[in-house]
């Protein structure tokens, strides 16, 4: 068992006051939300920060910290209660309500402890009690291609539930799902029974999907449309073509018409997302360069830039 | 039991299809009514169609999903309700506009031929 230092982990000083302590709980508590932080440890930030308060800001149980903490950690970063420790706050007999008590750490259990291993204090969880499993909410990410044509996908994700003990433990749990083709951004999938477990026979919660399509390097999707960068030739610009574009369907042949400029957009009726109300395909079109020009090239744009001198490509800027 | 190489089929629930009643919204929160029908009144959740009749009214998986966040969100920060609401619309202009950042760089990359 590692040696938990709370202070270090709110950030305060030993001689930190209980405002100073509040302070920095309030801060951290809103900065490793879960619901708030991106990052992929917050929950263990948030209830380390939860764990830390709640042993400092009590006058009795900071003082039995302390004195622990001057026995010490070993060398290793590992920790061992004096032989005969007993906390006198305990922790069994309420006095807990800001954090779930019953996801602390091992190492606050061993020196606080006695209100998990009793079936978590006076309100704790009994098996007379009869509750829904947590519904859980997660985010399915999928490349488009796997969205359009349907996949099978792993998901992971953590669900509460209540062990032999009573303890609330976090457990990980993997399914593979059969994800349906023409999935959409934002879309809502559910797996019935798949949350979290019920507790006294109740039953299981359901786990909801929202999937997230993630960035594609030629498409991007905008609800059911979608919008795809196509470079052009100058030449085919300025004179019209007949080009190919790719859409998620395949490749179309698309008419550009003559005159088209950098940034023109065509739309491709029905081209977007395939649905019952399909998308359209919006293709930008984009002016490509030769890297390098013949030097016939050459002669022909110096023959242009005559022809054309009049063009001012930069008005827009009053240049 | 996790059983890994099963594969699950999945229900789809969206427009116009599963919603959920008040009732049933306040099983899955392990909450009351009334603090549901709180969090209407201050439009942290929405009905799917604006009826008056609380008992009429439906909800959908995104508005489950915001009542897990509201529950944790005054559970461990001790927001009240005009709190969560302003909290809840800020996180969610968040991460959409977060999304948006991650399709615009996208697209820069797309009209940089990167």
């Amino acid at each position: 068992m590692d040696f938990k230092d709370y202070y270090a982990v709110l950030g305060v000083s030993e001689s930190a006051t209980p405002e100073e302590i509040k302070k920095a709980y309030r801060k951290l508590a809103r900065k490793h939300h879960p619901d708030v932080s991106k990052e992929a440890d917050a929950s263990d930030r948030f209830k380390d920060v939860g764990e830390a308060y709640e042993v400092l800001k009590d006058p009795e149980k900071r003082a039995e910290y302390d004195q622990l903490r001057k026995y010490g950690a070993r060398a290793d970063g590992s920790f061992q209660p004096p032989p005969g420790w007993q906390s006198a706050s305990g922790f069994g007999g309420g006095g807990y309500t800001e954090a779930d008590a019953r996801q602390f750490s091992d190492f606050f259990e061993e020196i606080f402890g006695g209100g998990r291993r009793g079936g978590f204090g006076g309100g704790g969880f009994h098996q007379s009690m009869r509750m829904r499993g947590e519904d859980v909410h997660a985010r399915l990410a999928l490349f488009l291609e796997e969205a359009l044509t349907g996949c099978d996908k792993q998901v992971s994700f953590t669900v509460r539930e209540v062990d032999d003990h009573g303890r609330l433990v976090t457990r990980p749990k993997t399914l593979k799902v059969k994800i349906p083709a023409g999935m959409r951004d934002g879309q809502h999938l559910r797996l019935k029974g798949q949350g979290a477990p019920g507790i006294g026979g109740g039953a299981p919660g359901d786990l909801f999907l929202e999937v997230e399509l993630a960035p594609h390097p030629h498409f991007t999707v905008e609800g059911g449309d979608v919008l795809v960068t196509l470079p052009i030739a100058p030449w085919e610009a300025a004179l019209g073509a007949t080009v190919t574009v790719p859409t998620v369907s395949g490749k179309v042949n698309v008419k550009v018409p003559k005159g088209s400029t950098s940034g023109r957009k065509l739309r491709l009726k029905g081209k977007g997302f395939p649905g019952k109300h399909p998308g359209d395909q919006i293709v930008i079109l984009q002016v490509a360069m030769p890297e390098q020009h013949s030097a016939e090239a050459n002669e022909l744009y110096e023959k242009l830039a005559e022809l054309e001198k009049n063009f001012n490509p930069r008005s827009k800027l009053h240049l | 039991m996790t059983n890994k190489t099963q594969i699950l089929t999945v229900e789809i629930i969206d427009n116009g299809g599963r919603t959920f009643t008040l009732k049933e919204v306040c099983e899955r929160g392990n909450c009351h009514a009334e603090f549901v029908i709180k969090l209407v009144t201050y439009g942290i959740l929405v009905p799917v169609e604006d009826v008056p009749e609380a008992r009429e009214w439906q909800f959908d998986a995104d508005a489950l999903n915001r009542l897990q966040k509201a529950l944790r969100l005054q559970r461990d920060l001790k927001l009240n309700l005009p709190g969560l609401a302003v909290s809840l619309d800020l996180l969610d202009e968040l991460h959409e506009m977060r999304r948006e950042v991650a399709r615009l760089n996208q697209r820069v990359h797309q009209l940089m031929g990167d």
